[in-house]
């Protein structure tokens, strides 16, 4: 229906400042730091310190219903255990590990003698001994999304990136596109699928060119450009404009598992050579940054030397004025202190400075927010309902339905934190649930 | 080590861009004022003493009498905020606050709802009722439920319509010298002949070409038809209103009409044509049908206050005491305004469910309902007319 269908709107990239450098490795800083935390979730630490860890060992567990083994990703001696800022606004505790700079692996790290013949159990359970997460973000253990009761025909690859700033997934597919779909064929195979898509942003000529002349080795595999908007990259959106259905909860209800293009070139790399999720590609970038651009690191590293590795903050950025964000300036975080360390679901950290201060009316009504939210909330009705703090209101208004995109905030002309209204909202009917 | 300051995301906002916000929004509307604000000030000023009827000082009377009403708002609002707020009473504070409050519009749209020969104590009634009575002690802009101006125009035309009229009305100069005109507008014809016939309601103004430029008789700036739609453009490409209200709202007068037009034996198209032309409909639909603050601001819910909209206008207006209906409908929709926008939220953000289905079936039978009642009314009232019109034939 064509009154129901969200739309989004076109965002400014920024891209182009990170993207015309090529993706660095960097993959032996001389200490990393193992965040005990995933998601929301602590882990059990496994190691203590004085003990040497080759790269690939199993330091840590993640338990409960989503246990896995978190891995060191340098080879060294556990030094402490410190606490240090992750990517979540907090500081956590983490194992400090400082590298020998021998590039020990774990045993269990060689190459695999046949992929080809691994059945989707064992590729199922590789997923999770390899500790692989969604790399986009959201940092959801990817075994669990195939240990699946729905029959799965279609995966979906998100390559489309719509965070502003950001550009470590494209720069990251372009550079290894054949691994990308060799991730995609087992990705197909551990679930049974048929048909495997690749989403990416029309304007990302880069990735089309890359992938193009490799789909014919990869019978079910194609391409599916989306339309440059603001959330193309989310997961409703994606499965909507790709298979043209929708679903409640989870995309396997229809059939569907989306996974994001990191992932899916970690897990090439899982198959083919055991080695557990270590590295991740992470976009360092901004207007407050010298020289804006991707490194391949070892998870752990400290974004500080990434900066420094970009020429460092731009002359005259003055930090009480400016945003360290991890994650994107939409839906990232602001860091308070620049000591961040690379975890799992950090994809870029962008430095902005702060706009100029302007002198704000209040709401005029205009609508716009209501207008452009892809869930179809009425965010000012949401803030009223949460104003007269009315759970019964707010419930029938299906605040619980905000993604937190952000959109509503972005397009306010006058700068009222209604995202941040709406988050409060769905903060309380669950708790008050 | 560096410590960077904290925010709420996201960090990238529409606002902070130059040339954004709602600063630039109100600008812009200041802005699209300007055709109206002209078109009155020719008919009205340049037209009349080039016709030689009045001297050349009087031909800025429209402009300054517009102008008049834009600053009385602005001087209310700025005495009201020196009042209210004992701290901020240095010249710097005021402005800032008057900055954010966007005075000059309701003084401004009032002038131009008034007749010309509105006494000047009037309007300064009526922009305080607007400024004063309608925005600021609603707790000023963004908070007041009736559109400022809309309520300033009705106290003064329920109070004191009587006195516009002995100060001159709506006439200018060179229309009290035409015979035709007869000291009505057209729908103040239409209102005391009750009669569909085109040769009383159109004939005496020419034909319906004036009625789209505007150089028919009527208030300051409702007759200028090309002006509106020249800055309802405007609007639509400046993103300053949503572009379908407007429609909708004309449309739903026009097709009403159409229909009553029938039902009276005229099926020709001049009738809604004639109906949406004349009086305030688009005036209304462009200026007031969208001002946010006073309307929904869910999509669907604007849908909704412009149906609603269209159909208690034509049932004010073809079976009401007065002859306008635009005003009235407006601020009785005002009103609906929470409601309608609590209710298509809910509607919208459940998607296609049964309790949609239900809600929005109690809609379209309360828009039913409303409108079968306007044209059973209508069509008594004017059917009767005709049938009398052809007694009376026959009788001479």
């Amino acid at each position: 229906m064509i009154l129901q269908k969200a739309r989004g709107i076109r965002i400014d990239g920024a891209k182009s400042m990170s993207k015309t450098s090529p993706l660095r490795e960097y993959l032996d800083p001389k200490v990393v730091y193992i965040p005990l935390v995933q998601q929301t979730f602590p882990l059990k630490r496994l190691v203590e310190p004085g003990e040497s860890v080759a790269i690939g060992q199993i330091v840590a567990m993640r338990e409960g219903f989503t246990e896995m083994p978190v891995h060191a990703s340098v080879s060294g001696k556990i030094a402490a255990i410190k606490k240090v800022w992750h990517a979540s606004g907090r500081m956590v505790e983490a194992i400090e590990i400082e590298n020998d700079f021998l590039n020990r692996y774990d045993p269990a790290v060689k190459p695999e003698k046949d992929p080809e013949a691994l059945t989707p159990e064992q590729l199922i359970e590789k997923m999770k001994q390899a500790g692989l997460v969604g790399l986009g973000g959201a940092g959801f253990p990817t075994y669990r999304k195939y240990c699946t009761k729905c029959a799965i025909d279609t995966i979906i690859i998100n390559a489309v990136e719509c965070e502003p700033y950001m550009t470590c997934d494209c720069l990251q597919v372009e550079k290894t596109p054949e691994k990308l779909l060799k991730g995609l064929r087992y990705f197909m195979k551990a679930a049974g699928a048929t048909r495997g898509f690749i989403a990416y942003k029309d304007y990302n000529a880069g990735i089309r060119e890359a992938l193009e002349p490799l789909l014919p080795h990869y019978p079910g595999t194609s391409l599916f450009a989306l339309n440059d908007r603001y959330p193309a990259g989310w997961e409703k959106y994606i499965v909507e404009s790709v298979v043209g259905k929708t679903y409640q909860k989870l995309p396997s209800e229809i059939g569907v598992i989306v996974n994001n293009s990191a992932t899916a070139i970690a897990f090439a790399d899982m198959v083919e050579d055991n080695l557990p999720l270590v590295r991740r590609v992470i976009t360092i970038t901004g207007e407050g940054i010298t020289s804006p651009q991707n490194f391949h690191v070892p998870l752990g590293t400290k974004v500080q030397d990434l900066v420094a590795m970009s020429g460092g903050y731009k002359e005259g950025l003055d930090p009480k004025n400016a945003w360290y964000l991890a994650g994107g300036p939409m839906t990232g975080r602001a860091i308070l202190v620049d000591e961040l360390v690379v975890s799992d679901t950090l994809g870029a950290v962008v430095v902005l400075p702060m706009p100029a201060e302007k002198l704000h009316p209040e709401c005029l009504g205009c609508g716009q927010c209501a207008d452009v939210c892809p869930v179809h909330l009425t965010p000012t009705e949401i803030k009223r309902a949460l104003d007269r703090k009315d759970l019964k209101a707010i419930g029938s208004l299906n605040a619980d339905k905000c993604m937190a995109c952000g959109l509503c905030s972005y397009v306010c002309p006058s700068h009222i934190e209604i995202a941040d209204y709406v988050a409060k909202a769905k903060e309380s009917l669950k708790k008050g649930a | 080590m560096a410590r960077f300051a904290g925010g709420k995301a996201p960090y990238l906002r529409i606002a902070d861009q130059p040339g954004q916000g709602t600063n630039v929004v109100m600008r812009d509307f200041l802005i699209g004022l300007l055709p109206v604000v002209l078109f009155a000030w020719y008919k009205n000023g340049i037209q009349v003493y080039l016709d030689g009827n009045i001297a050349i000082m009087e031909m800025f009377y429209p402009f300054v009498f517009i102008l008049l009403g834009g600053l009385s708002s602005l001087l209310m609002e700025g005495l009201s905020f020196y009042i209210t707020d004992k701290e901020n009473r240095s010249l710097k504070g005021l402005m800032k606050r008057l900055h954010t409050s966007f005075s000059l519009i309701p003084g401004l749209i009032l002038a131009l709802l008034l007749p010309l020969y509105t006494p000047v104590w009037v309007l300064l009634f009526g922009a305080f009722m607007a400024s004063i009575v309608a925005k600021m002690l609603f707790g000023g802009f963004g908070h007041n439920i009736f559109n400022p101006a809309l309520l300033g125009y009705l106290a003064v035309g329920f109070t004191l319509s009587g006195v516009i009229a002995a100060a001159g009305g709506a006439l200018n100069a060179s229309e009290v010298l035409v015979d035709t005109y007869a000291g009505a507008t057209p729908l103040g014809i239409l209102a005391a002949t009750k009669q569909i016939d085109y040769q009383t309601l159109v004939a005496p103004y020419g034909n319906l070409w004036n009625f789209l430029l505007g150089t028919i008789p009527g208030a300051l700036g409702e007759t200028g038809a090309l002006a509106i739609i020249i800055a309802y453009i405007w609007f639509s490409v400046r993103k300053v209103i949503k572009w379908s209200t407007p429609l909708i709202y004309i449309g739903t007068v026009f097709a009403l009409s159409w229909l009553i037009g029938i039902f009276a034996g005229d099926a020709g198209i001049w009738f809604p044509t004639y109906s949406i032309l004349s009086g305030g409909v688009m005036f209304g639909a462009v200026y007031m049908a969208t001002e946010p603050v006073t309307t929904p601001k869910n999509p669907w819910g604007k849908v909704v206050f412009a149906l609603f909209l269209g159909a208690l206008t034509v049932l004010f207006r073809f079976i009401g005491n007065f002859p306008e209906g635009v005003g009235t409908s407006l601020i009785v929709m005002n009103m609906f305004t929470m409601p309608i926008d609590n209710l298509t939220a809910q509607m919208r953000s459940a998607g296609l469910r049964k309790a949609t289905f239900v809600k929005g079936g109690l809609l379209v039978v309360l828009l039913g309902a409303l409108i079968a009642y306007a044209l059973f009314k209508a069509s008594t009232i004017y059917s009767l007319s005709i049938i009398t019109r052809i007694f009376l034939q026959g009788v001479m």
